[in-house]
């Protein structure tokens, strides 16, 4: 048996399927592709399957993780080739690495960039770099645990507006993930309607570019 | 960059993926360059339109044809329609996206009574009116088919035409004419209308004209049109075995109710329980061979992942090829680590055995559906099982480790009286018996007996289709009996609502009349009746009142053999006086052998095939 990691996207035509969801579709299209997977043991065996961080239900992404078990060694232009044969449309492999040892480890992943494309309901004009010199963020933030307020200044990373005409903006933002802190942009744009004049927000998607371990694009 | 309405939407409802479409195998094609435009639709939420095998094959027939695509369409939940309504967005077809109020055809399957609310309002939500006498050379054909169909006089004013048996070639046929009458310039609805009646199994309502007498039943049915035949007879596909089968299905990303390959292994039944519609307008049987189902099951799996199997018919013990079909299917499915499941078995050291292989460990629920308590009822539905069968089995079961039983009864059958009810009472309590009687290291452990019960409702095409139905009252009265009569904590006792059976009872054996109400209902908002959070009785009874239509006329009345019922110029086959026959012989208790055992000479034998020529 060997592990691999592999990098996927996950498109606008999949992007309301739950992890749930995903997961399922993802096992069935490994069933298609007829690689042999690696089955846990026990009553009811399931598929090995590591998701990196999960993505939220709505949410579109080209940079997200995988870790699979395959019996037998293929190389990742046959893994990649045999399961985009396989998915549905909007699921596509990106890259593969066979993982060994710790290298790989999905707990490095602190950090994640995002583009989220908003619509204001009016056209306003803001500073970013004024909104990010506030000492404190303090906004309500959901976790599994239930809802709390939060400083979450310290878990922006970084902010950016790449793009604005009229009411649409553009904003690449690089924020704290994974199992230490976990930030979603959601919860930044809150924090932006709080600390910003003006700043309403009629509607907004989110895209994920890259899981990062410090400094460094994680695959 | 901008957002659509539609993303704006879709992030505010429960399980988006309802209306995205884009699922694995689900058809993708220009509409630019077809002629036809169909929209499939299920009036009922995705999960349970997808769990349907029906609109799987049709979906496939249609889209194999170059000059056609076929789209799904399903009823949009609660929440997607309100914000539906709120921003004018118009129901639209899954596959593109599109709305279908300009499509070519919109098809509807009926699967159940409670569903034609659903029906109404998905034209409404399609802005296509919803009178047949209303829409113009502009708006699509509407027609339905599915069981329901074959009392088709509910809809008749609301559609267009109605196709009558099995889709696999006539929705081919209407399809062609379609096509004609689109390149002659289209025109008059009427002219496609003439031309499609003359296709054996197709009935356009607006083509007869309905006479009543003072007491409200039919004086005369008769045909307007020269081409409109005063028999319709329902379509079938002869030779099964050689019947279109799709390799490849649409995998849903959500959960459906059926999520796994089904295979069907035949249609029809042998049986002639007569309280079960299915029974009789499915006939006759037809069985297609293993092989065809082994080889049929490695492409369904393979293209599209599914790691569970299930058998598809209305009683699988029936099957003549079980043993091998289930052999060979056993040696695929372990193989590849993939589920078998095998509903509606009886139970017997066969199949018994088989469950063992096929559920390794778990030992999940087994159902019975004796159906009713005493021996005479049973002999009056013709449900050929005894006391000592169930107890037979159920002592099999405990012995071979099972320990969860569900038994299915129906209450409000003919001639049912208080001493039947609580028989069912005393039928789970000596299934219990036979438990206790079991030495305790011989048997499972943790005893659940579930008694379910639902209250009969007379459908047409069986030979109960004049019996009354129970008022609500009586059943209640019923219900309450037999809860009182099971005194074992061991024993749980589920029914099911009457009020539901009570609007399944009037559309079930309703007439052209109750068009109107249906209209009205989806005024007033009447939509998923079949869900109980979403069935308003209250509301139904004063929709009826407001028609002045008094719905008891059509569900608990009596109504003699000489009556022209509503669904008389359908023809299924199986001949009225075969129900006239039928209906005697359950009277006297008398019960009728199933077509392998001796052929009870139905009339289904005029589509010479399936089991009458076996
Ligand atoms: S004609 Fe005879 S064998 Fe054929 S379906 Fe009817 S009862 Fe069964």
């Amino acid at each position: 048996m060997s592990n691999y990691v592999l990098k996927y996207a996950k498109g606008d035509a999949v992007k309301y399927i739950s992890h749930l969801d995903f997961m399922r579709t993802f096992s069935r299209a490994v069933r298609r592709s007829k690689l042999p997977m690696v089955y846990s043991q026990g009553f009811n065996p399931h598929p090995i399957m590591t998701v990196a961080l999960p993505l939220s239900v709505g949410v579109t992404s080209e940079g997200e993780y995988m870790k699979i078990g395959f019996d037998g060694d293929f190389s990742p232009d046959e893994i990649i080739q045999r399961l985009n044969a396989s998915l549905p449309d909007g699921l596509c492999i990106l890259d593969v690495k066979k993982a060994e040892g710790k290298e790989m480890d999905f707990s490095k992943i602190d950090r994640a960039k995002y583009l989220v494309d908003i619509e204001l309901k009016l056209d306003i004009s803001f500073d970013i770099d004024e909104f990010l010199k506030n000492d404190e963020l303090v906004v309500l933030k959901k976790s599994k645990s239930g809802e709390k307020e939060d400083n979450i200044r310290p878990y922006i990373y970084s902010m950016n507006v790449d793009k604005k005409e009229g009411k649409m903006v553009t904003i690449s933002m690089c924020l704290a993930a994974g199992s230490i802190y976990n930030l979603k942009p959601d919860t930044v744009i809150l924090a932006m309607e709080k600390y910003i004049d003006g700043f309403a927000v009629e509607f907004f998607s989110v895209h994920r570019l890259c899981l990062l371990a410090g400094q460094i694009q994680y695959m | 960059m901008s957002f659509t309405e539609k993303d704006k939407i879709l992030a505010r409802v429960q399980k988006p993926t309802r209306y995205t479409g884009g699922e694995l195998n689900s058809v993708k094609k220009n509409p630019a360059q077809v002629q036809v435009r169909f929209a499939f639709c299920f009036p009922d939420v995705y999960e349970i339109a997808m769990s349907h095998l029906g609109i799987k094959i049709l979906y496939h027939i249609l889209n194999k044809r170059e000059d056609t695509y076929c789209e799904r369409v399903f009823a949009p939940w609660t929440d997607m329609e309100m914000q539906m309504r709120e921003r004018n967005m118009k129901l639209f077809a899954l596959e593109t996206g599109d709305e279908i109020t300009h499509f070519d055809i919109v098809a509807f399957t009926l699967q159940y009574e409670l569903s034609y609310s659903n029906v109404v309002n998905m034209l409404d939500l399609a802005d296509i009116p919803i009178r047949t006498s209303e829409r113009t050379e502009n708006h699509p054909f509407v027609c339905a088919g599915g069981p329901c169909a074959y009392n088709p006089e509910p809809l008749a004013e609301i559609v267009d035409f109605f196709m009558m048996g099995e889709g696999e070639e006539i929705i081919n046929e209407i399809t062609d004419v379609y096509i004609q009458w689109k390149q002659n310039g289209k025109g008059e609805r009427k002219k496609y209308l003439k031309e499609i009646a003359k296709i054996e199994g197709v009935y356009v309502p607006s083509f007869y004209d309905v006479e009543y007498n003072e007491d409200n039943t039919i004086k005369s049915f008769t045909p307007n049109n020269p081409n409109a035949k005063p028999i319709i007879t329902k379509r079938i596909m002869r030779d099964f075995d050689e019947a279109y089968a799709p390799e490849s299905i649409i995998v849903p990303f959500g959960e459906i109710i059926h999520d796994r390959v089904m295979l069907e292994i035949f249609r029809g039944c042998i049986r002639g329980c007569r309280f079960c519609q299915a029974g009789y307008v499915y006939r006759p049987v037809r069985e297609r061979k293993v092989q065809t189902l082994v080889s049929l099951s490695e492409k369904l799996l393979s293209s599209s992942g599914y790691d569970e199997i299930s058998l598809s018919s209305l009683s699988t013990s029936d099957y003549r090829g079980l043993k091998e079909l289930t052999d060979a299917l056993l040696e695929l499915t372990q193989k590849e680590k993939i589920g078998l499941s095998l509903p509606s078995l009886r139970i017997d050291n066969f199949s018994l055995e088989l469950m063992n292989k096929v559920q390794k460990v778990r030992k999940s629920g087994i159902t019975f559906a004796p159906e009713a308590g005493t021996q005479r009822l049973r002999d009056v539905i013709n449900k050929n099982i005894t006391e000592e069968n169930i107890l037979d089995s159920v002592k099999m079961l405990f012995r071979g480790g099972w320990a969860n039983v569900k038994l299915y009864f129906m209450i409000g059958l003919p001639t049912e009286t208080m001493e039947d009810v609580e028989a069912i009472a005393h039928l789970a309590q000596k299934v219990l018996g036979v438990y206790f009687d079991i030495p305790k290291d011989e048997r499972a452990k943790n005893i659940n007996i579930t008694v379910s019960t639902s209250s009969f409702v007379p459908k047409p095409f069986t030979p109960f289709q004049w019996e009354a139905q129970n008022t609500r009252d009586m059943l209640v009265e019923k219900q309450k009996r037999l809860k009182g009569a099971i005194t074992s904590r061991k024993i749980r006792y589920n029914w099911h609502d009457s009020k539901t059976s009570y609007l399944e009872g009037v559309f079930a054996r309703g007439d052209r009349r109750l068009g109107e109400v249906l209209i009205a209902a989806q005024k007033k908002g009447c939509k998923f009746d079949g869900w109980d959070e979403h069935f308003d009785f209250e509301k139904w009874m004063s929709i009826f009142k407001e028609c002045g239509i008094n719905p008891d006329f059509y569900n608990m009345r009596k109504r003699e053999y000489s009556e022209i019922l509503p669904w008389d110029h359908i023809n299924v086959g199986v001949s009225k006086e075969f129900f006239i026959r039928e209906s005697e012989k359950a009277k006297k208790a008398v019960t009728t052998a199933n077509c392998r055992e001796k052929c009870a000479g139905c009339g289904a034998s005029v589509f010479n095939g399936g089991v009458c020529y076996e």
